[in-house]
């Protein structure tokens, strides 16, 4: 860390200018920013990445199926792995930020994610009575492609909107308006609508935290 | 506005460090020593003769709990600190807006290394 010469000790800021007050404000402000965002603008680079990868790949292995089949191992493999370093990555980025912090903010946050796993799960828990009804192969690619992230990302909008959390609401209501127009794509069709709406999506918010994280204080 | 009119509270590299960090956080929430002291770089010595005279002045409150034979203190920016601040920073605006006029600031325009 760089050391500013510490005017303290002289109790009335020496040689402390206004420019220099301004830089080191700035550069404070975007340091403390930057270490306490829980998602990095990087990790929704990955993001934007593994949503191309996965539904792209995803949407190459089954069109043009007929009758629809389910995609390869070796593809479902990757999603797998590509999913995994996901959610190891988001998990240490939010416990580095929220490291020594405490108070209602960060209480809230983790009640807001409690509200989310639990929508995650049941998003998914849905797939046991379609499984139970012998659902058709064309019912197993439109669901898991757009349906959970429609329904977690309303979850996440929704809730984050009660907290006044917009930079978190805008990208879930994005994903799922992204989410329900995939939905009139087909079995095939969806894949390819969710990889490139969701890609755009994760690539705007990347730059969105980029620039909140820095902006200036001094000079808006 | 002259530079001098600045709260000499804040107008402390270190302090203003301190300050503007806590700000990051949401209003209210608070940071341990620790994770405070790892970010701005300082002595835990150094560090504490800094946040005395924050708390002096209402800027910040701490609070110290215990967990087992562990002891932690967290610090919070006041609503007043985080008014000063905002009174600070409207402050220099306004210095810098002056020194625009004289076109001095580009060259030292925030954000630009020191």
């Amino acid at each position: 860390m760089n050391h500013t010469p510490d005017a303290a000790t002289a109790g009335n800021g020496g040689s402390f200018d206004p420019q220099q007050a301004a830089a080191l404000l700035d550069q404070a402000t975007q340091q403390a920013r930057r270490r306490f965002t829980p998602g990095p603008p990087l990790l929704w680079v990955f993001r934007a990445v593994l949503v191309l990868v996965v539904f792209g790949g995803y949407w190459l292995s089954v069109r043009g199926h007929d009758p629809y089949s389910a995609p390869s191992g070796g593809l479902l493999a990757v999603i797998f792995v590509l999913v995994a370093i996901n959610i190891g990555w988001s998990t240490w980025a939010l416990k580095r930020a929220g490291a020594g912090v405490s108070g209602p903010a960060q209480r809230k946050r983790q009640a807001w994610l409690g509200v989310m796993l639990v929508a995650w799960i049941a998003a998914y828990a849905f797939t046991v009575p379609l499984y139970h009804a012998s659902a058709t192969h064309p019912v197993w690619a439109l669901y898991p492609a757009n349906a959970p992230l429609m329904i977690v990302c309303l979850v996440a909008a929704a809730t984050a909107a009660l907290r006044k959390d917009w930079p978190m609401a805008g990208p879930a209501l994005a994903i799922a308006i992204v989410a329900a127009v995939a939905a009139f794509g087909g079995p095939a069709g969806a894949w390819l609508i969710m990889g490139i709406g969701l890609c755009t999506v994760c690539l705007g918010t990347a730059a969105f935290k980029v620039w909140q994280q820095r902006r200036s204080v001094v000079r808006p | 506005m002259t530079a001098s009119e600045l709260d000499p509270l804040i107008h402390v590299p270190t302090r203003l460090k301190i300050v503007a960090t806590l700000a990051a956080l949401p209003a209210g929430d608070a940071l341990s020593f620790t994770r405070l002291q790892d970010m701005i770089g300082l002595t835990p010595g150094n560090l504490i003769i800094h946040l005395r005279k924050l708390e002096d002045a209402d800027y910040i409150s701490s609070e110290k709990t215990r967990n087992g034979t562990v002891s932690i203190t967290r610090v919070t920016l006041t609503g007043h600190g985080r008014a000063a601040l905002g009174t600070y920073t409207r402050a220099l605006r306004d210095l810098l807006g002056g020194l625009d006029g004289d076109g001095t600031a580009d060259a030292a325009r925030p954000g630009r290394p020191i």
